[in-house]
């Protein structure tokens, strides 16, 4: 078998090659043409796109299953000419990668070092600290009693407690005002036990609540929503949110948090 | 024709074409400027526009469109506000991958006015990737204008193996870690 074609029809036959390739493009695009716009539905545009892509997705992983894959041609002069360009385009390719590999490298441990750096420091602030701390308080323990400054930090002292006394009170009082106004339902009265009417969960009382919204509004100030479970008996919810109390997410309905009164 | 369609018209041979859709365009000429002056293998012709739908009268004269970019420029809500009225103007089929979302202006922190959510918000709705930049400073422009080559260069169907639809797809699972 001859397998020897001279340059000229290698070129013949790739031309030819591209000529029928270009027909059926002409021809698709006439199919194409015929297809007409497709418009999007106004009201839920997501809906309609992923409807589109699903489509377009199938029909593509169909072409692919048919496909079997091709020689460009047999000629080996077309052949060593296209495997040199591929390899130079990996060749390329590599060199790339391999700076870019190696300069993230060089960074990377610039940064550690730098890191290690200020470790060091931070831990010889640390010491120091420590030092001027024990220093201080050494100092401290050996002040008179009746010094100015230990008299006025005496008073701050004696404040604080009367005002954590005063939070404890008022803690109190709120706690029985709402148990005697605002009980929990009770439980159902028949003594049957019928089981869709008896909560699946424990009923939180309003204080519980009210404790946990205060909790997570201070602590956390830029996170202060709190998820609603079963355990939020939904009538005090609504009590709360009618009032200005709480108020819920903008955009997700199961969570809520304590109006900012403070603020 | 009131809405751009990907099909429309036969493609030229080894070349591609882009569409930068934005209310900047000093930005846009600047961006289109850096990707003409990037090394490639094919030719490459970049037209600007601020609003969709593109003038009626010279549409004989334009080529099919391979790639689509609407700049948001997150200083100013009316760029926003200007893509998503462009947005109505795109037939279905482009947002198959050929539609991408750039983002402009993110070195100026203190002047966002456009929320992330609402860009997020966009990029899920219209199934599009949404790149980030800041075409001020000329080392991020050059590496946009790669970016934005390497993806005409697949959208314009020239990467054997790689469909539009198949990067789009590629570039969505990423984000959505």
């Amino acid at each position: 078998i001859n397998n020897y074609v001279s340059p000229e029809d290698a070129k013949e036959e790739l031309l030819n090659e591209c000529e029928s390739i270009w027909k059926h493009m002409e021809e698709y695009q006439s199919k194409l043409l015929l297809l007409g716009t497709e418009a999007m539905l106004e009201s839920d545009v997501k809906l309609s796109l992923l409807m589109v892509r699903v489509k377009a997705l199938t029909a593509e992983y169909q072409q692919w299953q048919k496909r079997n894959p091709e020689l460009i041609s047999t000629n080996p002069d077309v052949l060593l000419e296209l495997g040199k360009e591929e390899l130079q385009k990996v060749k390329n390719d590599l060199e790339m990668v391999l700076s870019t590999v190696q300069l993230k490298n060089k960074k990377l441990e610039e940064d550690l070092k730098r890191e290690q750096q200020w470790h060091e420091e931070q831990e010889q602030i640390l010491d120091t600290l420590t030092g001027i701390e024990e220093e201080t308080n050494i100092e401290v323990q050996q002040l008179p009693k009746t010094s100015l400054a230990a008299r006025a930090f005496q008073e701050l002292q004696n404040k604080m407690l009367k005002l954590r006394m005063y939070k404890e009170e008022l803690l109190d009082a709120l706690g029985e005002f709402l148990e005697e106004h605002f009980p929990l339902p009770e439980r159902g009265r028949s003594a049957k036990k019928n089981s869709s009417e008896e909560p699946a969960v424990e009923l939180m009382t309003l204080n519980e609540i009210l404790e946990i919204l205060i909790d997570k509004l201070m602590s956390t100030p830029h996170e202060p929503y709190v998820t609603i479970d079963d355990s939020f008996w939904p009538p005090y919810i609504e009590l709360l949110l009618r009032y200005g109390i709480a108020v819920r997410h903008p955009e997700d309905p199961s969570r809520m948090r304590l109006e900012a009164f403070h603020m | 024709m009131a809405v751009v369609r990907p099909f429309d018209k036969l493609p030229a041979l080894n070349s591609a074409v882009l569409l930068l859709v934005g209310s900047d365009e000093g930005l846009q000429r600047k961006l289109a400027e850096a990707m003409l002056r990037e090394k490639k293998s094919f030719k490459i012709s970049i037209h600007l526009t601020t609003s969709l739908p593109l003038p009626a009268e010279r549409d004989h004269l334009r080529p099919r469109i391979d790639l689509i970019v609407f700049m948001i420029d997150i200083k100013s809500k009316y760029s926003l506000k200007n893509v998503e009225a462009s947005l109505a103007h795109v037939d279905a089929n482009f947002f198959l991958g050929k539609v991408c979302f750039l983002v402009t202006g993110v070195g100026r922190v203190n002047y966002c006015s456009v929320e992330m959510n609402a860009i997020w918000k966009l990029g899920e709705m219209y199934c599009s990737p949404v790149l980030f930049c800041e075409l001020e400073l000329e080392g991020i422009r050059n590496a946009t204008a790669q970016r934005l080559l390497r993806m005409l260069q697949i959208c314009a169907g020239h990467v054997p193996g790689i469909s539009a639809l198949s990067f789009g797809t590629l570039m969505r699972n990423s984000t959505d870690d």
